[in-house]
C-alpha cells in the first residue's frame, strides 16, 4: 500500500474512532448496544433525523456504517482514494438520517452476488455496492414498518434488499450514460429509478404509508463541531503529506477541474490539495448553513459530509458555488425560507450538479440549481422516500435534461456536416 | 458476445478520439486470439512528442482501478477530455504502446486474460 493511501486510512480511522468516542461519551455507556439495536428498527425513509433519538446514538451509527465502508474498501482490494473516500463519507453522512448496518448490509450483499454472476471482482462493483445503500430504507420499511411479524418482516426486508442490490449494477451503468457523468450522485439516480417501481408496487398493495418529516430543530454543540473538527483533521493530514506550497498549488489545480465523473482529484491532482479542498468545502457550506439560520441536525450534517466526501471526486469550491447560488436565489424567488428542510437540503445536495457548472460555466450552473430545487421538491414522493439520495435522483433528471439540450444544440452545427 | 461488445466499444472509443484530430487517413487493425486480442490504430495527424507522451501516459495508468474501470468504463467514448477518456480505456486494457510515426501516430492496445502474453517489441 502506498504511503498516501496509508495516511488516508489513518485519517479515516482517527475520524471514525473520534466519532465513536464522542458517541459513547454523549450517550453514556448504559445499554449502548441495546439502543443501537433499537435504532436499526427505526424508520429510515426520508426524512428521518436519527439525532432526534439521541445525538450520541446517531454519532455511533455514523461511525459503525463508516467502519463498514472502510472495511469493504480494504477487503475489496481497491484504492482508498477520491471515489472511495466519497462513498465512505456519503454513507457516513446518510447514517445521520437513514443508513444503518442492518439496512445497508443486504444491499451490499446483493451487489456482491451480482458481481459473482457477472464473473467480475467485487472491487469492480464496489462503488455501486457502497453508494447503492441509498435504497437501504426499503429493508427497514419491509422489516419493521408495514405491520408484519418480525419472523416474516425481517427475512422479507433482507431478501428484498439483496434482490434490489442484485439488479443495481445493471441499472447504474445504463443511467450513467443518460446524464453522461454530469450528476455526481449517479447511484441516487439509479436508486430513485428502482424506488419508483418499488413504491408503485407497495402503493398497489396498499402498503405505502405517507411520508413524514422527522427534523430536529434543536442545536447541539457536538453536532455543530463535527464539520469544523473533521475539516481540521483533513488540513492537518494535508500538511503531513506535502509541503504548503505544493498543497496550495494542488488546491488551485483542483479548482480548475470540471469534476465530471469519474474525476479522482486525489490521483490526478495533488493529495494534499485535494484534502484541503475537502476541508475548505466543508467549512464554506457549514458557514452557509449557519448563515441562513438552519439547524445543524442529522440531515444537514449528511449534506455537509457528502459535499466533503465529493471534494476528492468531482466537487470544488469553484464548481459548486453557482449551483448553490441558483438554489438559494430560486428559493427566495419562490418566497420560501432557505433554512427550511427542503431548501437547505437542496442547497447542499444540489452540488451533485457541480460538473455542469465546471464544464459549461457560471450561468448554466445557476440554471441547473434553479431547476433542481423545483424538481427535488416533488421527487421524494415519487419513490416514497425510499431513495435516500433523493437529490441524486432529481439531479440525474436535471442533468439529463440540460445535457440533452446542450448536446442537441452542439450536434446540429452545419459546419460539421459533409453537405 | 461480451468480447464482441468490448472490442466494438474500444474500437469506437479510440477512433472517436483519433477522429477528433481530423485525420485524412485512419487505419484500424484487429488481430484476435483465443485468450486475447491486439488492436492497432494508425493515423496521419502530426503530433508533438509532448502530446504523444500524454497519450502514452494516459493509456498506461500506474495503478489498476477496477472500481472505476468497470463502472465508469462505459463513459469512455463520450465527449470526455483527452486524459480522462484515454485513462478510462487504459484501465480496461492490459497494455498500450504509442509510437510517433511522424506524421501520424501508431497505437497498439493489448487486451485479454492473464494468460495472454503481450509480445515484446
Amino acid at each position: 500500500m502506498h504511503k498516501r493511501e496509508r495516511t488516508l486510512y489513518l485519517l479515516m480511522l482517527v475520524i471514525l474512532c473520534s466519532l465513536t468516542l464522542a458517541g459513547v461519551i454523549l450517550e453514556g455507556p448504559e445499554d449502548l448496544l441495546g439502543k443501537l439495536l433499537l435504532l436499526q428498527t427505526r424508520g429510515a425513509r426520508l426524512i428521518s433525523d436519527f439525532t432526534v433519538h439521541g445525538v450520541g446514538l446517531a454519532l455511533l451509527n455514523v461511525a459503525s456504517v463508516g467502519f463498514l465502508g472502510l472495511v469493504l474498501v480494504y477487503f475489496a482490494a481497491i484504492n482508498l482514494s477520491g471515489p472511495t473516500l466519497a462513498t465512505i463519507m456519503t454513507m457516513m453522512g446518510f447514517s445521520f438520517f437513514g443508513n444503518t448496518l442492518y439496512n445497508s448490509t443486504p444491499v451490499i450483499i446483493g451487489v456482491f452476488l451480482a458481481s459473482k454472476l457477472a464473473k467480475v471482482s467485487f472491487g469492480s462493483y464496489s462503488i455501486i455496492a457502497l453508494f447503492g445503500t441509498a435504497i437501504a430504507p426499503i429493508v427497514t420499511y419491509l422489516s419493521f414498518e408495514i405491520g408484519l411479524a418480525p419472523m416474516i418482516g425481517i427475512p422479507l426486508g433482507i431478501v428484498s434488499g439483496i434482490g434490489i442490490g442484485f439488479i443495481l449494477p445493471a441499472i447504474a451503468g445504463t443511467l450513467l450514460s443518460l446524464h453522461q457523468g454530469y450528476s455526481l450522485y449517479n447511484m441516487g439516480f439509479a436508486c430513485g429509478f428502482v424506488g419508483l417501481f418499488i413504491a408503485s408496487i407497495l402503493n398497489a398493495l396498499g402498503l405505502l404509508q405517507p411520508l413524514a418529516v422527522l427534523w430536529s430543530e434543536s442545536s447541539s454543540l457536538a453536532l455543530t463541531l463535527v464539520v469544523p473538527v473533521m475539516s481540521l483533521f483533513f488540513i492537518i493530514t494535508a500538511f503531513t503529506l506535502e509541503r504548503p506550497g505544493e498543497m496550495l498549488s494542488g488546491f488551485l489545480g483542483v479548482q480548475g477541474q470540471i469534476g465530471r465523473l469519474p474525476s479522482d482529484y486525489y490521483e490526478s491532482e495533488s493529495p494534499s490539495g485535494t484534502l484541503l479542498n475537502i476541508a475548505v468545502l466543508g467549512l464554506i457550506y457549514w458557514l452557509y448553513v449557519l448563515g441562513v439560520g438552519a439547524p445543524i441536525n442529522g440531515p444537514v450534517l449528511g449534506g455537509l459530509l457528502t459535499i466533503m466526501g465529493f471534494g476528492g471526486f468531482g466537487k470544488t469550491v469553484k464548481n459548486t458555488i453557482p449551483i448553490v447560488l441558483g438554489v438559494f436565489l430560486t428559493t427566495l424567488l419562490l418566497g420560501n425560507s432557505p433554512a427550511s428542510p427542503s431548501p437547505i437540503l437542496a442547497a447542499l445536495f444540489s452540488t451533485t450538479l457541480a460538473p455542469l457548472a465546471g464544464q459549461f460555466g457560471f450561468f448554466i450552473g445557476i440554471l441547473a440549481g434553479a431547476i433542481h430545487v423545483i424538481v427535488v421538491d416533488v421527487t421524494a414522493s415519487w419513490h416514497g422516500g425510499l431513495d435516500l439520495y433523493n437529490n441524486g435522483f432529481a439531479g440525474g433528471l436535471t442533468a439529463s435534461l440540460i445535457i440533452s439540450v446542450i448536446h442537441w444544440l452542439s450536434a446540429n452545427r452545419t459546419r460539421e456536416d459533409f453537405t | 458476445m461480451k468480447r464482441k461488445e468490448f472490442l466494438s466499444r474500444l474500437i469506437g472509443e479510440m477512433t472517436d478520439f483519433l477522429l477528433e484530430g481530423d485525420p485524412l487517413r485512419l487505419v484500424v487493425s484487429l488481430h484476435q486470439e483465443e485468450d486475447g486480442a491486439h488492436l492497432s490504430f494508425f493515423d496521419d495527424q502530426e503530433r508533438t512528442e509532448r502530446e504523444i507522451e500524454k497519450i502514452r501516459t494516459a493509456l498506461n495508468p500506474k495503478r489498476n482501478r477496477p472500481e472505476l474501470a468497470a463502472y465508469y468504463g462505459t463513459m469512455a467514448g463520450r465527449d470526455l477530455n483527452l486524459g480522462s477518456r484515454l485513462k478510462l480505456i487504459g484501465w480496461q486494457i492490459k497494455q498500450a504502446t504509442v509510437t510517433n510515426n511522424n506524421p501520424g501516430i501508431h497505437i497498439d492496445l493489448w487486451l485479454g486474460s492473464d494468460s495472454f502474453i503481450v509480445p515484446k517489441k
